[in-house]
């Protein structure tokens, strides 16, 4: 998947939300794996985007980061970036971004339409209902059994858009937006976890992977760790 | 300590942001459609209060409730210093962040609210070092630095974000333990909290820039002194087109390393806010005065 031999890197868009994080732990994740070279950029610009082996979007205001990537210039390129097969990990804001449709967004807000799934935003509801849990993810990464997660006014996957023609219409009376990228992802969509009351919280689809939860709040480099592994250095 | 994780986190997600005073719906969904990553929801603007010469409390439910429901972005609201019903209030109400702060009318002039008793997070108001760990040891996820409000001058913003800089990368250099203890009891917080802000190098919660900021430049000057993110109070909504205003302040926030970008978000935004020099402004009427 990836062509050049050594020298890799990963970039993190850092037009709003928690990139600093996801910069420490790659760093630390790489460092660790002792593999060729991986570099960790932040990306706010095309040329930066341009280039990034792999890309990984941040959590934060998925409004704001939207809004902001399209009137800075780099909406269009990212969503290029998506449609080129590189690897691409959302988290919470990021797994928004990635969506192919969004429930609970803004009119305004333009998503990247990378994988067939619908988010909900806010599911869980306000601030209050944030929390934290260790889960199992033991099925996807080896001997990864209690990983703390992180719930931060998350968004969850509502449905699996799979082979079901991207229906616009919604069952609930909020805003659902479809992404307007003509990019279809071909890879299978594969659930990697799902909480006991049913809500989907981490996808793999071919190169890119969605997560509800934000692996880069806790001192854990684990999931980093296997997603550079998994995606990034992947033939 | 998870909870803390949660309350913190939240603020995480703010970074590289601009948070922004409103007081109507109306405004909120400006701000949210201009980019702002959370809004302030209050009656008055720091402004008005500071010409108003009234006693500042806490805003009517009604008013919050219905920014809550403009908008879907985080919404926090305001509460005097050590208030703690104000608080419980509005936790009641699900506000996602509470701002005890010092632009209300100081409920109590002894202590502050004991913010680790609630699940809801608090941003607290800071001027330096010793009150921005005060703050976190009482249960502070995020930290202001407190400028001056209402002004449109910067000035305060900046002296208070660089003295907190100046402090830790002072403070860091001590290695007698002796002087480390003196120090602790100084600025009246425990030694581990210090010991932990001088191994990191900064603050163990997000911090941003308050108080006075008018301009996109004036919200990347203080991106460059090293802030997480931007409070804007007053500038954007006195200010002749503020969703053009708002809108440049965000742009500014995330490029403030651009000077080019800089410049073109600095152009033909209209007439900014009136500001008040600092110098004209007396000891005793400055809020960053108060607090403890």
């Amino acid at each position: 998947m990836i062509s050049r031999a050594n020298n890799i890197t990963i970039g993190v868009l850092a037009l709003q939300g928690a990139f600093a994080e996801h910069i420490d732990h790659l760093t630390t994740a790489a460092d660790s794996l002792q593999t060729q070279p991986i570099n960790v950029i932040p990306v706010r610009t095309p040329p930066e985007l341009d280039s990034c082996d792999a890309l990984v979007i941040p959590g934060g205001e998925s409004t704001a980061i939207s809004l902001i990537a399209e009137r800075t210039g780099l909406l269009a390129h990212l969503m290029d970036y998506v449609a080129s097969e590189k690897p691409v990990w959302g988290t919470c804001a990021g797994l928004i971004f990635l969506a192919k449709q969004v429930v609970n967004g803004k009119p305004n807000q333009q998503i990247l339409g990378g994988m067939d799934i619908q988010v909900h935003r806010n599911a869980f509801g306000r601030q209050l209902h944030s929390f934290e849990a260790p889960l199992d993810f033991s099925s996807f990464i080896k001997d990864v059994i209690d990983f703390p997660t992180v719930f931060i006014r998350a968004p969850v996957i509502s449905k699996i858009l799979e082979n079901a023609e991207s229906e616009s219409e919604s069952e609930s009376e909020l805003t659902t937006i479809i992404s307007n990228n003509t990019y279809k992802n071909k890879a299978p969509l594969q659930i990697l976890h799902q909480l006991e009351n049913g809500f989907i919280v981490a996808v793999k689809q071919g190169s890119k992977l969605g997560t509800s939860f934000h692996p880069e709040l806790v001192s854990d480099t684990r999931f980093h760790k296997w997603f550079i592994l998994e995606f990034v250095l992947r033939e | 300590m998870s909870e803390f994780r949660i309350k913190a986190g939240l603020a995480q997600m703010l970074k590289g942001g601009v948070i922004m005073d409103v007081v109507t719906a109306e405004q909120a969904k400006i701000a949210e459609k201009a980019g702002a990553c959370a809004v302030m929801a209050l009656e008055q603007i720091p402004a008005e209060m500071r010409a108003s010469g009234r006693v500042c409390r806490m805003s009517d439910p009604k008013m919050i409730r219905s920014i809550m429901e403009a908008v879907s972005i985080p919404v926090m609201a305001k509460v005097r210093i050590g208030h703690t019903v104000e608080a419980q209030v509005l936790e009641a109400l699900e506000i996602d962040y509470i701002d005890e702060s010092e632009v209300l009318t100081p409920a109590n002039k002894e202590l502050h609210i004991a913010k680790s008793d609630f699940k809801v997070p608090f941003v607290c108001g800071a001027k330096d070092l010793g009150e921005a760990l005060r703050r976190i040891n009482e249960g502070a996820a995020m930290i202001r630095t407190k400028g001056e409000a209402g002004t449109g001058d910067v000035s305060e913003a900046v002296k208070h974000i660089s003295k907190i800089k100046a402090e830790i990368a002072e403070y860091s250099k001590i290695t007698d333990e002796n002087e480390l203890n003196a120090l602790a009891k100084e600025l009246r917080v425990p030694r581990s909290l210090l010991d932990e802000v001088l191994k990191a190098g900064r603050l163990p919660v997000v911090n941003f820039a308050a108080g006075g900021v008018a301009t996109p430049a004036d919200a990347a000057l203080l991106m460059q002194l090293g802030c997480d993110g931007i409070f804007v109070g007053s500038g954007i909504f006195t200010s002749e087109n503020p969703q053009l205003l708002a809108t440049a302040i965000v742009n500014a926030t995330t490029h403030y390393d651009d000077p080019k970008k800089v410049l073109d978000y600095s152009t033909d935004l209209g007439k900014l806010m009136f500001g008040v020099a600092i110098d004209s402004i007396g000891d005793k009427d400055r809020l960053s005065k108060r607090g403890w």
